[in-house]
């Protein structure tokens, strides 16, 4: 079996993407916590490998045209067997590519980042952790394995938004994570336990067969896509879970560009191209589908408009982002869904990563106090935070443009004209709050009214050309990545997508309109925060409502912390704790009770009353006529 | 029969246990022994219902034992309470404890 592993180049390649970073994880948390630059040496070692197979396999099956998988014996019971392996096809290569490079990336940039900080080794372990979970994800042939490194991925999520422990937000915002989509899990794993009791087995391949109308009826069908998407709702912050995104930005700046934009909340989407056949079978679940896409996008984009915290914005727009590419996948545009992922990872962590190097620098969050302390001055960020901008406002020749495009197509060929309109105005609110954004950084009211505290030593010039580089890099990506879109499609094999029309022919005006929405978008912003003389206050600031409504979340919040402490802490827990309180310790404290009792009652013997003798005498007797006759 | 048999013997149980009551709860070396006469009549008393049940006369003969025998042991026992009095100066069961 070695040799196989040895003499197959794919396998070979497979093997090392995944446990390399899961190696240098063990490595660091074992033996060198206390070296950090040889932790963060053997963290970036793992990833690089893992990036350049990731690239060997991409570009040795360029040309692929059906799955590779590689499966081991591993749960056999009767009739079920659940192997474990390595599924390759063009979907899991492209995100493998996507993953590595950005974690590859994101580990570099961290270098810079997290430089002196104390907990330097225990971070590139977590983030080891973090590699091996989501490439292992990415290439699951089995949904039970998916399940797992999903839940793995969910872990080290929920490590390194706590990353700094001693701050007791991060590990509110950890556990909340951590709780919420544990809550879409549970949902997640029923739709598995249903797939698995009606089919018989949870390879991906079967399940995306047409085969499987035979053994599913499409009720069943229906249940169970519908519950693995309440896994995506609870993954990819979609409504009603998606309170927990903007809280995990507490965690360090590179950890939301690696996890909470481009990766780990990525891979909800991914579960859903996954899954796209299985899920097209059942009309139903794809409108209920797009119904939430559509709820989540609308809802971030007005939480985004009224932020003033820098990373914030960006996580709300994450979850809008999301709540697009669901759109899209839901409207039977496959390939559009699956693109429009791919470039939103690259132009997502690049807005998080200039964001970092702002937050690095002033050591605040809030936009309008980056403005003030001279954020234009860094050059390069500033640079790629507007091409960044311009990408996710979807102006062209951003990769977001040609992304955005393709959903909006997917979105114009259904028959309800309520998605597209929905789709064009989530276009503008993006282009809005975006470039907001960019221009409260860019023109600040009032120029250095105070020196920013400027921790010069130590974080000078490697620190900045590390992180910089980075930022090039990923610009470099979003500028030329939307050209590749044909041999993309190509690769990723038109009959994938159940509508395979790309409705390029018949909406010519679709583009224009929605490039047209994205400028007014941009314009309505540059009258707001961008000219001379503007105020720098955006048109729902100034209804308070709104914006009271939209700052708190739409009070989603509020509903969770109620029933949290009305049905769960008020009515479960106290049930739970009275339980053990009088029963449990009630009946052990009872039984002590009556031995002490008992004890005491028999103690009387040894008084030395002749007459409590005479009464042991008489019932013995008694118990002994008992005996005899009966 | 006038009375069925199973009432005497619930009868002379009833005595019985109220002759151990008096035995076990009272404070008095005298009302000990009265207690077990008490419970001997209760004895004599089933001989009775039992030879007028079978018709055997025996019962009775063994009535006219028991009366003998309580007879004499109320004479030892009485001796034995005065010589305890003499020795500890108390009635009460409860201050013979030597053996505590």
């Amino acid at each position: 079996m070695t040799s196989a592993l040895i003499l197959d180049p794919t396998l070979l390649a497979a093997v090392l993407a995944s446990l390399l970073p899961f190696v240098s994880f063990l490595l660091i948390m074992v033996f060198t916590r206390e070296f950090p630059r040889l932790s963060a040496g053997l963290s970036i070692a793992a990833v690089t490998l893992s990036l350049i197979c990731a690239l060997f396999l991409l570009g040795r099956h360029w040309h692929l045209q059906s799955a590779i998988q590689y499966t081991g014996r591993w749960l056999v019971s009767g009739d079920i067997s659940i192997p474990f392996g390595f599924l390759l096809d063009s979907t899991s290569l492209l995100m493998l590519a996507l993953v590595a490079g950005i974690s590859f990336l994101v580990q570099i940039y961290s270098l810079g980042y997290m430089a002196g900080d104390t907990g330097f080794a225990r971070y590139y372990a977590f983030m080891s952790l973090f590699a091996w979970a989501m490439i292992s994800l990415t290439i699951s042939p089995t949904m039970l394995q998916l399940y797992i490194f999903w839940e793995l991925v969910g872990l080290s999520s929920y490590l390194l938004i706590g990353f700094w422990y001693e701050k007791f937000s991060a590990t509110e915002a950890g556990k909340k994570a951590f709780v919420m989509t544990r809550l879409g899990d549970v949902a997640f794993f029923l739709g598995l336990l249903l797939v698995l009791v009606y089919l018989g087995n949870l390879n991906v391949l079967e399940i995306n067969n047409r085969e499987v109308t035979v053994r599913m009826s499409p009720v069943v069908i229906t249940t169970s896509a519908l519950l693995i998407f309440g896994g995506i709702i609870g993954k990819s912050a979609q409504f009603p879970l998606l309170t927990w995104l903007p809280d995990a930005m507490e965690g360090p700046t590179p950890v939301s560009a690696l996890l909470h934009s481009a990766t780990m909340v990525a891979a909800g989407v991914y579960l859903f191209a996954r899954l796209f056949p299985f899920f097209s079978l059942s009309p139903t679940a794809m409108t209920v589908f797009i119904i939430i896409g559509t709820i989540s996008m609308l809802l971030a984009s007005t939480m985004a408009m009224v932020s003033r915290d820098i990373k914030q914005v960006w996580a709300y727009s994450t979850i809008s982002q999301l709540g697009f590419m669901i759109m899209g996948l839901a409207a039977g545009g496959f390939f559009a869904g699956v693109f429009h992922l791919t470039t939103h990872a690259g132009f997502k962590a690049l807005l998080f990563l200039c964001s970092g190097v702002f937050i690095h620098q002033f050591e605040t969050n809030d936009m309008y106090e980056i403005g003030q302390y001279g954020g234009r001055r860094l050059k390069i960020p500033m640079i790629c935070i507007v091409i960044a901008g311009a990408a996710l406002a979807g102006l062209p020749p951003f990769s977001g443009f040609f992304s955005k495009e393709m959903i909006l197509a997917a979105l114009a060929d259904l028959k309800n004209p309520l998605w597209l309109i929905a789709g064009l105005l989530g276009a503008f609110l993006t282009a809005y709050y975006a470039f907001r954004l960019i221009f409260i950084v860019l023109f600040p009211k009032e120029l250095e009214t105070d020196q920013p505290p400027n921790h010069g030593a130590g974080h000078g010039h490697e620190t900045y050309w590390i992180m910089a580089w980075t930022l090039i890099i990923l610009a470099a990506i979003t500028v030329i990545l939307g050209f590749f879109q044909g041999s993309l499609e190509s690769f990723l094999g038109g009959h994938r997508s159940v509508s395979a029309n790309h409705g390029g022919g018949q909406h010519i005006w679709l583009p224009f309109m929605a490039l047209g929405l994205a400028l007014v978008g941009v314009a309505l912003a540059w009258m707001e925060f961008g000219r001379q003389g503007a105020k720098q206050v955006g048109f729902v600031e100034r209804i308070p409502p709104l914006n009271h409504l939209f700052a708190n979340r739409w009070h989603i919040d509020r509903f969770y912390r109620g029933f949290l402490d009305i049905v769960i802490y008020g009515l479960i827990s106290r049930m739970c704790t009275q339980n053990d309180n009088k029963v449990i310790d009630g009946s052990i404290h009872g039984l002590s009770k009556g031995t002490v009792e008992t004890g005491r009652i028999v103690s009387f013997l040894h008084s030395g009353m002749v007459q409590y003798r005479l009464l042991v005498i008489f019932i013995v007797l008694v118990l002994l006529t008992v005996y005899f006759i009966f | 029969m006038i009375v069925p048999f199973g009432h005497v013997l619930i009868l002379a149980g009833i005595l019985f246990l109220m002759g151990m009551f008096c035995a076990v709860t009272r404070r008095n070396l005298i009302m000990i022994v009265l207690g077990i006469e008490i419970m001997l009549n209760a004895a004599s008393i089933v001989f009775v219902g039992a030879a007028l049940r079978w018709h055997h006369l025996e019962g009775q003969v063994f009535v006219v034992f028991i009366l003998a025998v309580a007879a004499t042991e109320v004479s030892v026992g009485l001796a034995l309470i005065v010589y305890a009095y003499l020795r500890t100066g108390s009635f009460d069961p409860g201050t013979y404890n030597l053996l505590k």
